[in-house]
Formats: structure tokens, C-alpha cells, sequence
């Protein structure tokens, strides 16, 4: 026999939990029709050439400015150090490479950077272990764009270019 | 309103939950109102807000609402398992509080979870050893055929619950650098990888069809790789994998039906409930029938709490009612309104984590936040569509509300971990 304050609670509880499901829906809803959270995430890594291509940058055309790779995290190196890419450059452990890792991941001659027609093109260069580009493993030449992440072992490069 | 004060906000009305849902329990057994059940539900609320507060200093950027989704649900289970036992609720009340440790500990120690990637390898054997652990003489338990818990001293637990992370964890990391390779050759206008590419996720489906033989489980093991079969597809974008995947387990999960006795005799009590012979048959169709029963007694606004007739003198009425049956019990005292709304929030904890995975930047978190929310979504799949005959019932846990200290501690890891992802993707895109 059900008492009538009991079936008041159980009113109550059902309540409380439909109303909750309304708020957490009501909340998502109003994500979803507000996409600037997800646009700023940017697309898939997969495509990640457009991530940064509204933010940061400031306008400046790519291509004819200075590229760089910016030291993110590398053994023996310190945050924030900067190459400039001139003419191109090898990454990898060994005495002629022109970055030089301290990476027990890396290879000798690990990986390359080429300039082609202003853009810089990154290619592995058979290592061991893989470069990776934003996540992604490099199978084949990729072109950098403003704003990728290189990463080797646990070495981590970010390119800028303006 | 921030993101923070939003989750605060969100713990309440589990809190009230708590209140009322006990409330009526006290009510329907004793005869009177205690006001016991204020403070069962302030000392609930002081635990989630410790939660709460640790998210606050370590993860600020997190999403807002997983918190307050798992203690909704929680709080729910709560309160129907100490609707069926009193001494069981008591367990299970600490059983939330280790899980919460564990839920701080995951956030506190892992700095950063991009670390677990390092350790893959051993994290992999690791899991796999622990699956077959049950197996082991001495200290591994068998339950209705199944091969799942194993007892240490006063200690038994579910080894499975804890070797699913791991093995999320090993793919996601296997399958970010693998996932380009996958698709790169073609052949005969399909997308055909190498042998030694395929190698690794050949070596997975072994590992499923050798959890049915060992362990003779077809809901972990369907959990497991369909888990695996959703991160492959979203790994690759290929609908080949998961079709041809799913082809192989459905091949694998057959023979199995009709070569081992247990799976078989699942099977055949899951096509005909009500048949007689199979119903008063040990281990045969009577708790799926009694289920099936309990829900449609439960009508549209139930019977009321308290009022589930679980078992008469000794024999069970519904058995396992605190684990397997528990999404029956809940339809029976609450109806079909009750039952929908379980479903709906377990609906919105799904939502959040696959957001989890789309706002995730790099391939490793949103595989991984993918896939542990895959393994949260199946396991509701398995255990609801077992008690509402969709598929075969195989005894899994409802997440956060089934009795079981193994599965509430694992679901809890599981959280703190999409919270971990979830913080790192937001705070990137606020940049």
C-alpha cells in the first residue's frame, strides 16, 4: 500500500530528474547553436593546415616572410629557442644535421626541411622512429603551414611563418 | 554562468535526488518520515563538492556536466540498492567513496595523460593478463559459466572492468600511428593494409574470440570490440573496417553459441522466454522471463518504491536484482517515466564524451575519449538490451548504478579521464 507522501518523493524525484535532463540539454542546445567553441578547435589534425589560419597570424600573407621553428619542448634545447629555416635544413642526431636533437628517438639524419617555391616542405628521411606532424605520422613531403606542430621522439618544434 | 560554477550547480539536484528517493524508501518500510535521508543526501553533496573542488584547482577548463551526470546516476543506484539491501547499500556507499579517490588520484597523478602513451606496451600486457587472471586456480571465481571475478583474501573483483581502460588506452595510442598507414595502400579499388599493419588489430579480434572461449563472456567481449571497432572507424574513416570487424565477431560469437553449452543455453532463453521447459530449467529463461514481468507490471508510472516484489521467503523473484536485473527493478518502483529518464541521462553522459572527442585536438585524445565512451555506451547497450530481450543478457553492470565495487571504481577512472581530455581540448581552442 502506497502512502500518499510517498507518492509525493516519488513525484519529486522523477521531477528533479527530468529537470535536470532539461538543464543539461538545454545547456548543449545552446552550445551547439553557439559554434565558436568548436570552430576555434579547428577541424581534424587530418586537415590541420587551417587551424590556426584565422588566429595568431594577424593578417600577414604566408610565404614571403621569415620561417621559423620554434622550440616547443626538446631535450637540450630551451622552450622557445627559434630556427630559421633559409634555404631548408636536416633535423636529426648525427654531427650534419642543421638542428641538432638530443632525442635517444631520433635518427641521425632524421628529417628534412626544403623550401619549394615558399613553402616549406617537410619530409622524413627513412627514420626509425617517424616524424609526426600535428599528431600525424609524415609519409611523404607535407607542407608546413603557419602554426603545425613537428614533432620527433619527444622533441616538439612549432612552425611560424610571418 | 562559468564552467565551474555550472558543475557546482548541477551537483544539487542529485543531492535532492538522494532526499527524496530515500525518503520514500524510509517511508514505504518503516511507516514514517526519518530525516535520515536529509543527511544521507548532505553528506553525498559534501562528497561530490570534494570532487567538485579538486576539478576546480586541477582540471578548470573541464567540461561542466560529466560531474554532475555520474551523480545523478549514482545517486539513483544509491538509493535502489538500499530499496533491495540495506547491508549491500552500505558496501556500495563505500564502494562510491573509493571510486571517488580513485576519480581524484586519476586527476591529481596524471599531470598529463599523453604520458600513458609512453607505456603502451607494458599497459597492454597488463590488461591482458589481468583478463585472464579469473582463469588462474586458486584465485579465480567462476559465476554462471563465466569466467570474471577473482578473490584476494577478503578482496574479489572484477579484473575486466580494469583491463577495458588499458586496453583503450594501448589502441588509441597504437591506432594514432598506425591510422595513416591503414589506409594508405589501395589494391582492387579497396582499402587493403599491409599484413604487418593489420597485424596488431588481427591480434585484437583473436583476443575477443579468446575472451568468449576463456572467459565465456559474450557481453565484455562484445563491449571490448565494439569499443575497438568504433575507434578503427573513426581512426580511419573507412566503413570497410567496421563492417568486415563486426562480420568476424558475428562469425566468431556464432560458433561460439553453438559450441559451448553456457553461451548456447543464453542464447536459446533469450529467443524463447516464456517456453515452458527453458523456464523452469536451472540457468535457464526465468530471470530474463521475471524481468520482462517486472517491467510490465511497472506500467507507465510504476509501482512505487518499495513496492518491486524481489523474492518470496528464499527464492528469488527477480534474481540478481542489484546488478543485472537492476534496470528492471527501477522500471518496476518507477515505470516507464523512470526508466526513460535513466536512459536519457545515460544518453547526455554518452553526448559529453563524444564531444570530449570532437573538441579534442590531436588524434591520440580524441580516439581515446572516443573510446572509452564507446565502452560506457555498449556496456549500457549489453546490460538494458539483456533485460529488455534485445540481445542475449550476459551479466555487465549498469554504469554507476549496478551494486559491484570493480565497475563504480573502473567508471569513475573512465571519467576522471575524459575530464583530463576535455580540460586540455578547451583550453586549448580558448587560445
Amino acid at each position: 500500500m502506497l502512502q500518499p507522501t510517498a507518492i509525493v518523493l516519488q513525484g519529486a524525484f522523477l521531477l528533479v530528474l527530468f529537470l535536470f535532463v532539461a538543464w543539461v540539454v538545454r545547456s548543449t542546445l545552446r552550445d551547439l547553436r553557439r559554434p565558436d567553441e568548436l570552430r576555434a578547435a579547428g577541424p581534424a589534425p587530418a586537415d590541420a593546415t587551417g587551424i590556426h589560419s584565422a588566429a595568431t597570424v594577424g593578417g600577414a600573407p604566408a610565404g614571403g616572410g621569415e620561417q621559423r621553428l620554434v622550440v616547443e619542448r626538446a631535450p637540450g634545447h630551451t622552450p622557445g629557442m627559434e630556427y630559421e629555416i633559409a634555404g631548408g635544413a636536416v633535423l636529426g642526431r648525427g654531427e650534419q644535421a642543421e638542428i641538432r636533437l638530443d632525442d635517444p628517438y631520433a635518427s641521425s639524419a632524421h628529417a628534412r626541411l626544403v623550401l619549394q617555391g615558399g613553402r616549406v616542405v617537410l619530409e622524413d628521411l627513412g627514420s626509425t622512429n617517424g616524424t609526426f606532424l600535428n599528431e600525424e605520422i609524415v609519409s611523404g613531403p607535407q607542407p608546413l603551414h603557419q602554426g603545425d606542430r613537428v614533432r620527433i621522439g619527444d622533441s616538439e618544434f612549432l612552425f611560424v611563418d610571418c | 554562468m562559468s564552467a565551474r560554477n555550472r558543475e557546482l550547480l548541477g551537483l544539487l539536484p542529485a543531492s535532492l535526488l538522494i532526499v527524496a528517493g530515500f525518503g520514500a524508501v524510509f517511508l514505504q518500510e518503516r511507516t514514517q518520515l526519518d530525516d535520515l535521508s536529509l543527511t544521507y543526501g548532505a553528506i553525498f553533496l559534501g562528497l561530490c563538492f570534494a570532487a567538485h573542488m579538486i576539478i576546480r584547482v586541477r582540471l578548470p577548463d573541464a567540461d561542466p556536466y560529466l560531474l554532475p551526470i555520474i551523480a545523478v546516476l549514482a545517486s539513483v543506484g544509491l538509493v535502489m540498492i538500499y530499496r533491495l539491501n540495506e547491508t549491500l547499500a552500505r558496501d556500495q556507499a563505500q564502494w562510491f567513496v573509493i571510486g571517488l579517490i580513485a576519480f581524484a588520484a586519476t586527476i591529481i597523478l596524471l599531470r598529463d595523460y599523453r604520458v600513458l602513451e609512453r607505456y603502451r606496451y607494458l599497459i597492454a600486457a597488463g590488461s591482458i593478463v589481468l583478463l585472464l587472471l579469473p582463469r588462474v586456480p586458486g584465485i579465480g571465481q567462476q559465476a554462471n559459466g563465466a569466467y570474471l571475478g577473482i578473490s584476494l583474501g577478503p578482496v574479489s573483483f572484477q579484473p575486466a572492468e580494469f583491463a577495458k581502460i588499458g586496453i583503450i588506452i594501448f589502441l588509441a595510442s597504437y591506432l594514432r600511428d598506425t591510422r595513416a598507414l591503414l589506409v594508405s595502400r589501395k589494391r582492387f579499388g579497396i582499402t587493403l593494409p599491409r599484413l604487418k599493419h593489420i597485424g596488431p588489430l588481427l591480434l585484437v579480434w583473436g583476443l575477443a574470440m579468446l575472451m568468449l572461449v576463456f572467459i565465456r563472456d559474450l557481453g565484455s567481449s562484445l563491449m571490448f570490440f565494439g569499443g575497438f571497432l568504433a575507434m578503427l572507424y573513426v581512426a580511419t574513416d573507412r566503413l570497410i573496417f567496421p563492417v568486415v570487424g563486426l562480420g568476424l565477431f558475428g562469425v566468431g560469437a556464432w560458433v561460439l553459441a553453438a559450441s559451448v553449452g553456457h553461451v548456447g543455453d543464453r542464447v536459446s532463453a533469450w529467443q524463447h522466454p516464456f517456453d515452458p521447459t527453458l523456464y523452469e530449467q536451472i540457468g535457464g529463461s526465468y530471470q530474463i522471463a521475471q524481468s520482462l514481468f517486472a517491467q510490465a507490471d511497472g506500467g507507465v508510472w510504476g509501482q512505487g518504491f518499495g513496492e518491486a516484489l524481489i523474492s518470496v521467503g528464499d527464492s528469488p523473484i527477480l534474481p540478481a536484482a542489484q546488478t543485472d536485473l537492476i534496470y528492471a527493478v527501477i522500471v518496476n518502483e518507477l515505470g516507464l517515466v523512470g526508466g526513460i529518464a535513466l536512459l536519457l541521462v545515460y544518453l547526455l553522459l554518452i553526448e559529453r564524451g563524444f564531444r570530449v572527442a570532437v573538441l579534442a585536438r590531436d588524434s591520440f585524445s580524441k580516439l581515446l575519449a572516443t573510446g572509452l565512451t564507446t565502452v560506457v555506451a555498449l556496456q549500457v547497450f549489453v546490460i538494458v538490451g539483456g533485460v529488455t530481450k534485445v540481445i542475449p543478457l550476459t551479466g555487465v553492470t549498469l554504469p554507476f548504478v549496478s551494486y559491484g565495487g570493480s565497475s563504480i571504481v573502473a567508471n569513475f577512472v573512465i571519467v576522471a579521464l575524459l575530464l583530463l581530455i576535455s580540460d586540455r581540448a578547451r583550453r586549448e581552442a580558448r587560445r
